[in-house]
């Protein structure tokens, strides 16, 4: 009996320590893919980032460039889930969050050596948001001030020099 | 007192020449007020408004300070070095208040070390989250390195009423040293008309290239825009942090590698080719050198890439050693890989072949850095003319020549001159080596990012980062500033207060 209890607990564990290892994979940044790229090579792994500037279409498969706060990354994604993507991120916008699954590539023989991500599911995450940016009103009277300023010295240069001549 | 009385004239004078600089400059700021405004980015435009104002204010009283002298004062060759020195130097800390305003970089230093970068041509970058800058930001940024390679001093010249006696005297001071036409007005008007009309055909190309990759057409004019400005400047500055990478086109990469080369070309052989003077691209005696090194220099990395299997096939080879490399030479600093991938991947020969190639460089005269092919073609010949006359009867008088836009007897002043400037570069370069072995660095990265700084390339191997010490900034920025104005306009700088701080300590101590 002991044995088997044993045996049933040694399965258990190397089964955990499988699955564990297994999706040590999923979940990695685009920094740990950078520094250990021989080691994720050809493997499929799990992404999160924001979607940024634009998707770039080119035929059936498109471009969209995604960041993690570590790094911006390719993913190589069919142009039916690029389409889903409605918000990019840029100066007014959070783009939409991503998960991507797909193969990992250190250097892309289909696209020129590129370090990127082959996507095979893209999901949606978390919709993205425009980015407020109240104006400063500390900012407005300095720059009310400083134009003030700027006009009067220009009129003494401008006085000055009509002087000399 | 006739000693002090001359000391203040020239104060004045500098000082005159100073402001007019840096007003043209802070007007410069204008386009990104217009581009905010046209994006509704109204913090960004308020920010422009400031910085504007705190430039254009310390401008008008520098010119303020020194008009009285202007035309009963004749400027020197001193005078000269030290308006485009002093200029550069007070311009990046005010082209810096913008940077610092947006919000995008973790301190000034930051925000100077990458103005630095723009204006000397660099295109190493320390701004954080490029992907949300502002539009009128990002304009800012490509303005600075696109005016930085043709020169702030030949942008001022473009606009004196009059042709100055001294003019010339600014012009050499910022590293330029050809004259186009007879009057040096003329020759910097012929820079920026070269450099416009370049501009709008590589805009234009650019931006068509841009959509057909996928990009909207708004969005394809503005990275048209901004990709070009770096590429002619050899500035390596994108719009997106990936820089290259970003676009994931084969086409484009080619657009930008073209403009790149172009642009690190003699500003003298673009005028000979206008005149209609085609042969002088192959007679050339900095064509050939960077024809020479350049291949050499491909074939060996594409042989250090294929040794270690770095890339899967040729086209990829191409596509990120070639092109790297070409960048590195002309030390443009665009990159198509992550910097982290060149100190993992690319192996200790590829990595020595492009510190080797940051450090020689483009053309003198030109938008490049690096010690220049003139330079490195130079000693070359004069290495060959001296095994010559050693191998010759001593009887025997020979006369060696070279072609630079005419055909030149080649003296030895001139090739002790060029050994000279290499020196400089060489020790410049070591010691920012020794600086990033210091700070722990392994040897090869420390030498990848002092050439990159040195050369004024812009390619970083993963080093120059927010987290770097600061006195390794500090120091990337100098390299960066000598570099550039090719030391003698620096050296008079210094000399010129050293000299005043001399005076006062001896006037205190009486």
């Amino acid at each position: 009996m002991s044995k088997i209890f044993k045996i049933i607990t040694l399965s258990i564990t190397m089964f955990l320590f499988v699955v564990i290892t297994a999706n040590a994979e999923s979940g990695v940044t685009f920094n740990q893919l950078v520094e250990n790229a021989k080691l994720y090579n050809g493997k499929t792994v799990t992404v999160k980032g924001e979607a940024i500037g634009e998707s770039m279409k080119r035929g059936a498969h498109s471009w969209v460039n995604i960041s993690d706060g570590t790094l911006p990354m390719g993913i190589w994604m069919d142009s039916n889930d690029a389409a889903q993507i409605s918000v990019y991120g840029n100066y007014h916008n959070t783009g939409d969050l991503i998960e991507v699954t797909g193969t990992f590539n250190r250097a892309c023989s289909e696209h020129g050596g590129d370090m990127d991500i082959h996507a095979q599911s893209v999901k949606i995450v978390k919709k993205g948001t425009p980015t407020p940016h109240p104006v400063n009103k500390r900012r407005i009277i300095v720059s009310i001030i400083s134009t003030i300023c700027i006009v009067i010295l220009l009129r003494i240069t401008y006085k000055s020099f009509k002087l000399q001549k | 007192m006739v000693e002090n009385k001359n000391k203040f004239c020239n104060l004045k004078i500098i000082s005159y020449y100073t402001g007019y600089v840096i007003l043209w400059t802070a007007a410069l700021m204008l386009l990104p007020i217009i581009t905010s405004i046209a994006f509704k980015e109204w913090n960004t435009v308020l920010d422009f408004i400031i910085s504007i104002d705190i430039s254009a204010g310390i401008g008008m009283i520098f010119i303020l300070f020194g008009k009285d002298t202007v035309g009963k004062v004749k400027v020197e060759w001193k005078h000269g070095l030290i308006i485009a020195s002093l200029s550069w130097f007070l311009l990046m800390f005010l082209s810096a208040i913008p940077y610092k305003l947006s919000g995008h970089v973790g301190s000034y230093l930051d925000a100077i070390f990458d103005v630095m970068s723009g204006f000397t041509t660099t295109g190493l970058v320390l701004t954080q989250d490029l992907e949300h800058l502002a539009l009128g930001m990002n304009m800012w940024r490509h303005i600075i390195t696109f005016v930085g390679g043709q020169g702030m001093v030949v942008l001022a010249l473009c606009f004196l009423v009059r042709d100055t006696a001294g003019a010339y005297k600014m012009y050499v001071g910022e590293g330029k040293d050809i004259e186009l036409v007879p009057n040096v007005k003329g020759t910097a008007r012929i820079i920026w008309k070269i450099s416009m009309i370049y501009l709008v055909v590589g805009t234009l190309i650019l931006w068509i290239n841009g959509m057909f990759i996928g990009l909207k057409p708004v969005s394809a004019f503005f990275h048209g825009l901004f990709i070009f400005m770096s590429a002619w400047s050899t500035g390596g500055f994108a719009p997106m942090s990936q820089n290259m990478l970003y676009y994931h086109s084969f086409s484009y990469e080619i657009v930008t590698m073209i403009f790149f080369i172009v642009g690190s070309f003699n500003f003298g052989l673009h005028y000979a080719i206008w005149q209609g003077n085609r042969k002088e691209i192959y007679k050339n005696i900095e064509t050939q050198s960077f024809f020479i090194t350049a291949t050499l220099a491909s074939f060996f990395v594409a042989l250090g890439l294929s040794k270690l299997n770095v890339y899967p096939n040729a086209m990829a080879i191409f596509r990120k050693g070639v092109y790297n490399l070409l960048s590195a030479h002309t030390t443009t600093g665009f990159a198509n890989v992550y910097s982290r991938q060149f100190a993992l991947e690319w192996g200790d020969f590829a990595i020595i072949i492009m510190t080797i190639a940051m450090l020689i460089g483009g053309s003198a005269c030109s938008t490049a850095g690096g010690f220049k092919g003139l330079r490195v073609g130079l000693v070359f010949k004069g290495l060959i003319a001296d095994i010559k006359k050693l191998l010759m009867s001593e009887r025997k008088v020979s006369v060696f020549k070279f072609h630079y836009m005419k055909d030149n007897i080649l003296e030895d002043g001139m090739v002790k001159s060029a050994a000279l400037i290499i020196i400089c570069y060489i020790i410049l370069f070591s010691i920012g080596t020794a600086m990033g072995v210091y700070y722990g660095y392994p040897v090869s990265n420390a030498a990848f990012e002092a050439a990159s700084a040195t050369g004024n390339v812009g390619l970083s191997i993963g080093i120059t980062s927010p987290s770097v010490p600061a006195a390794l900034k500090i120091y990337y920025i100098i390299a960066m500033y000598l570099g550039r104005l090719e030391f003698m306009s620096v050296f008079a700088l210094i000399g010129f207060i050293a000299g005043g701080i001399k005076k006062l300590c001896r006037r205190y101590s009486r």
